[in-house]
């Protein structure tokens, strides 16, 4: 079976850690979505709790960019 | 916090307030694509403009190449060509027009000519035959060359010299041969001694796909047939040919000739599709108030030498009307005159599936409507955007993104930070100060000011009302936010008693007198006739006024502002682009908001027109000038004597509404009213204040994601040991990066981003 696609993936290599759960963020699986329609991504995720992080290069590089192409569809 | 719903991606609906006729009856109006006058003259259709423009520049080579566009033999056409182009240049009304004749004859005899490209060209499969001799087969020729086709010219001539002699015979020996030298170069098969009988005829007709002749060779033929003169045709004879007197009759003949040719050799009816031929009108409009140059150049010879040619050709001002793009920052910023961006917007409206690529210009218009006072025609192109951006919105196709801070705003200004009391003492008044969302945002003490003066000085009361006239609603083309603002205000109107309103806003004074049966009037008309107070003064040096958009039309209220600004004491000094003229400072039409590389730029226009200190009647011109440096006064601020000081960033505006009305209602009405307060401190390092006014990130929404982890704990801890949390507020997810400090937080980050973001389980 193919592998599932991911438009995005990022690997925290242990650099996060959930404040509430005391855990390091691992890299899991996560969804953008935005005016119907859903984007399967992997950022770094807290196993715990399920906390996503959206790091700040990402939500004003490459999510921005896909909002802005998605707005004028 | 009040929200605004988003809207899905994939809904098709089938509202249109907009019409194609409409937006062409509307695009019409832009003579941008017009020709020149010169151009429109000419049957042949040279590009005069770009012709001129050529031989301007001593570009002989690329002149002859434009005119070899019509004539296939230039030397034969610029001798003999009767210029009807001259009679129609627009430099006639102020003295000579160019000697366009003169300057062609010139190019033909020194410009280069470019290299043939016939030899490599792929051949038609039609072939064409020529009887006869003169201008009007010669041309025919030359032009069926440049279509490609395989031609056959017969002739009773003997050799080619004596062909061309009997049509050019008017040529001297130098142009002579060089027209020969040029005859030689087409790629054009000759037959010389020929006799032509009909016999003759029908034995070419076996031989080619269409035939022509001169005229009389036609008339010799066929004595008895009459042609068709537009389109060259004798239909019954099937014999392309018809009257061509004269060297300009026989060029405008070989071109319809040429047309017909190739629709007959296609099969195809010869009197469809022929667009338009021969000399057309024009309606371009041309600034003549820069034309100098207004005697013609007198040659040294009979003709121009190319020196002369060059000059006389440097007298043409290049007809063209870009008015607007003169003064307009958005036109400039697009590069587009407003006929064509017109149509693409309109044409973005009505996309169902794809991308709607023109939703920024569509939003980036500052919908000031200066283009329809600098416009010849009256092209008014915030009409075009603003039909646009409701059709957007009621068709469910409208990003809400652009204008959501901004309707958010207008719904904070209406909520929160609405104010509306009668003054104290009173039930109902004959007055209501409204003087706007931005002038409580960026200068309350002057509002307050301004208040106290008029409750003092005028008889009757005068009601406050701080909020929201509407606007923001109308320019993102949302009309039923727009509607409900103004239900909303009239049943707040009514309970005051329906007072006069008193606007301290040139925009607000526009939206709100739309409002049905409502009596309203300027604070600058109101203080004209009560007299200044005591305590203004003007500055002490000279100032630039800037014209209101919002006050574009209103001739009464730019002469109040002036007026008072001459009591003031204030030195003004001219500036192009004032009264209704002038242009806006980048805040209107929400343009600010949907796009801040445009709005600067129209603040840039703005500012360019003097080095003096700004003075403005409307706030947001205050404020987008004092935030690119320029000292920048609103004129309610000279009348009482006030200072806003520096500009507020987007938090500051929103804490100076709510602090204004609350110390107001504590203070003129006895209420209690207080600013929530935190119970713990809360911090920001300037990168974050600045990180947060770019991004249009509010202190509120900080508060929000610092509530929520006080409460949920919920966080990451980054390699730097900084915390950060998140939450949904609206539309939106605001992200904030901090440190703890004691009871307290220290914000370092803020960021946001529309998407949401969810685990996903397997």
């Amino acid at each position: 079976m193919a592998a599932e696609k991911n438009y995005y993936t990022i690997d925290p290599q242990g650099k996060l850690s959930c404040v509430k759960c005391g855990v390091p963020l691992i890299k899991g699986k996560a969804k953008f979505m935005y005016l119907d329609n859903g984007f399967p991504v992997e950022l770094p995720v807290c196993p715990v709790c399920g906390f996503v992080y959206v790091p700040e290069e990402l939500a004003l590089g490459k999510v921005a960019s896909v909002e802005r192409a998605l707005e004028d569809k | 916090m009040s929200q605004i719903q988003e809207r899905g991606s994939t809904h098709v609906y089938k509202v249109n307030r907009i019409s194609k006729e409409e937006i062409d009856s509307m695009a019409e109006l832009c003579v941008y694509e017009q020709p020149p006058f010169c151009n429109a003259a000419c049957p042949l259709k040279l590009d005069t403009r770009a012709f001129l423009k050529a031989a301007a520049a001593g570009d002989f080579k690329k002149a002859l190449q434009l005119y070899e566009k019509i004539a296939p033999f230039p030397l034969i056409l610029s001798r003999g060509c009767e210029a009807p182009c001259e009679a129609k240049c627009r430099l006639c009304e102020l003295g000579d027009g160019v000697a366009i004749r003169a300057v062609e004859a010139a190019v033909a005899r020194f410009g280069q000519q470019s290299k043939l490209g016939g030899i490599f060209r792929t051949k038609k499969k039609k072939n064409v035959a020529i009887l006869g001799s003169g201008l009007f087969p010669l041309f025919l020729a030359g032009e069926l060359e440049k279509k490609a086709y395989p031609i056959t010219v017969f002739c009773e001539q003997e050799d080619l010299a004596a062909f061309l002699r009997c049509e050019a015979g008017f040529l001297d020996e130098e142009a002579f041969a060089l027209e020969l030298k040029r005859l030689k170069g087409k790629d054009i098969q000759f037959v010389f001694s020929c006799e032509f009988t009909r016999g003759f005829l029908e034995e070419k007709r076996g031989a080619f796909d269409v035939l022509c002749a001169s005229e009389s060779v036609a008339k010799r033929l066929f004595p008895e047939a009459a042609p068709v003169p537009e389109l060259m045709y004798y239909e019954e004879e099937k014999l392309v040919s018809g009257p061509a007197r004269g060297v300009m009759e026989a060029a405008f003949g070989a071109k319809k000739a040429a047309l017909t040719v190739d629709r007959l050799a296609q099969n195809l009816d010869p009197r469809n599709t022929r667009g338009q031929e021969g000399p057309v009108g024009s309606r371009l409009y041309t600034d003549l108030s820069e034309a100098k140059e207004l005697r013609r150049i007198s040659g040294s010879g009979a003709d121009y030498t190319p020196e002369e040619a060059a000059a006389e050709a440097g007298r043409c001002i290049q007809c063209h009307c870009e008015e607007c793009l003169k003064s307009c920052a958005y036109l400039q910023h697009y590069k587009k005159h407003p006929g064509l961006l017109a149509r693409e917007i309109y044409n973005n409206t009505q996309i169902i599936m794809g991308d709607h690529q023109l939703n920024k210009p569509m939003n980036a218009c500052s919908l000031c409507g200066q283009c329809s006072v600098v416009c010849p025609n009256g092209f008014d192109m915030a009409h075009v955007c603003h039909l646009a951006r409701q059709n957007m919105v009621s068709t469910d196709k409208m990003p809400l993104a652009p204008h959501e801070f901004a309707l958010l705003d207008m719904l904070f200004s209406n909520n929160e930070a609405f104010l509306c009391r009668p003054q104290p003492g009173f039930e109902r008044c004959r007055y209501v100060f409204f003087p706007g969302c931005q002038a409580a945002a960026i200068a309350p003490d002057t509002v307050r000011a301004a208040y106290e003066d008029l409750c003092a000085r005028l008889e009757g009361g005068v009601a406050l009302l701080l909020g929201c006239c509407g606007a923001i609603g109308d320019w993102a083309g949302r009309c039923e936010m727009e509607q409900q603002t103004r239900e909303f205000l009239d049943r707040e109107l009514a309970k005051l008693g329906d007072p006069i309103v008193i606007a301290g806003c040139p925009s607000c004074r526009k939206e709100l007198s739309t409002h049905e049966g409502l009596r309203i009037t300027g604070i600058w008309d109101v203080l004209l006739e009560i007299g200044l107070p005591a305590g203004g003064h003007g500055l002490d040096r000279p100032a630039a006024l800037h014209d209101s958009c919002g006050a574009r039309g209103e001739k009464q209220t730019q002469a109040a502002i002036r007026a008072i600004a001459a009591q003031l004491g204030c030195e003004l000094v001219d500036t192009p682009y004032s009264g209704d003229r002038a242009p806006c400072c980048g805040y209107g039409g929400l343009a600010a908001y949907a796009n801040r590389e445009v709005a600067a730029e129209m603040t840039e226009k703005c500012l360019e027109r003097s080095d003096a200190p700004y003075i403005s009647y409307c706030m947001a011109c205050r404020d987008r000038f004092a935030r690119q440096g320029r000292e920048s006064r609103h004129i309610l601020e000279l009348v009482y004597g006030t200072d806003a000081g520096d500009p507020p960033d987007i938090s500051e505006k929103r804490k100076n509404r709510l602090a204004l009305k609350y110390a107001l209602q504590r203070e003129l009405w006895g209420e209690e009213a207080m600013e929530k307060k935190l119970d713990y401190p809360l911090a920001f390092t300037p990168e974050a204040r600045q990180m947060m006014d770019e991004r249009m990130i509010l202190t509120e929404d900080v508060i929000a994601v610092i509530e929520d982890f006080r409460e949920s704990g919920e966080a990451i801890r980054d390699e730097d040991g900084l915390l950060v949390a998140r939450r949904r507020v609206g539309n939106a997810t605001f992200w904030v990066k901090f440190a703890c400090e004691g009871e307290g937080f220290l914000i370092h980050r803020a960021w946001s981003h529309r998407m949401k973001v969810v685990k996903r389980e397997g």
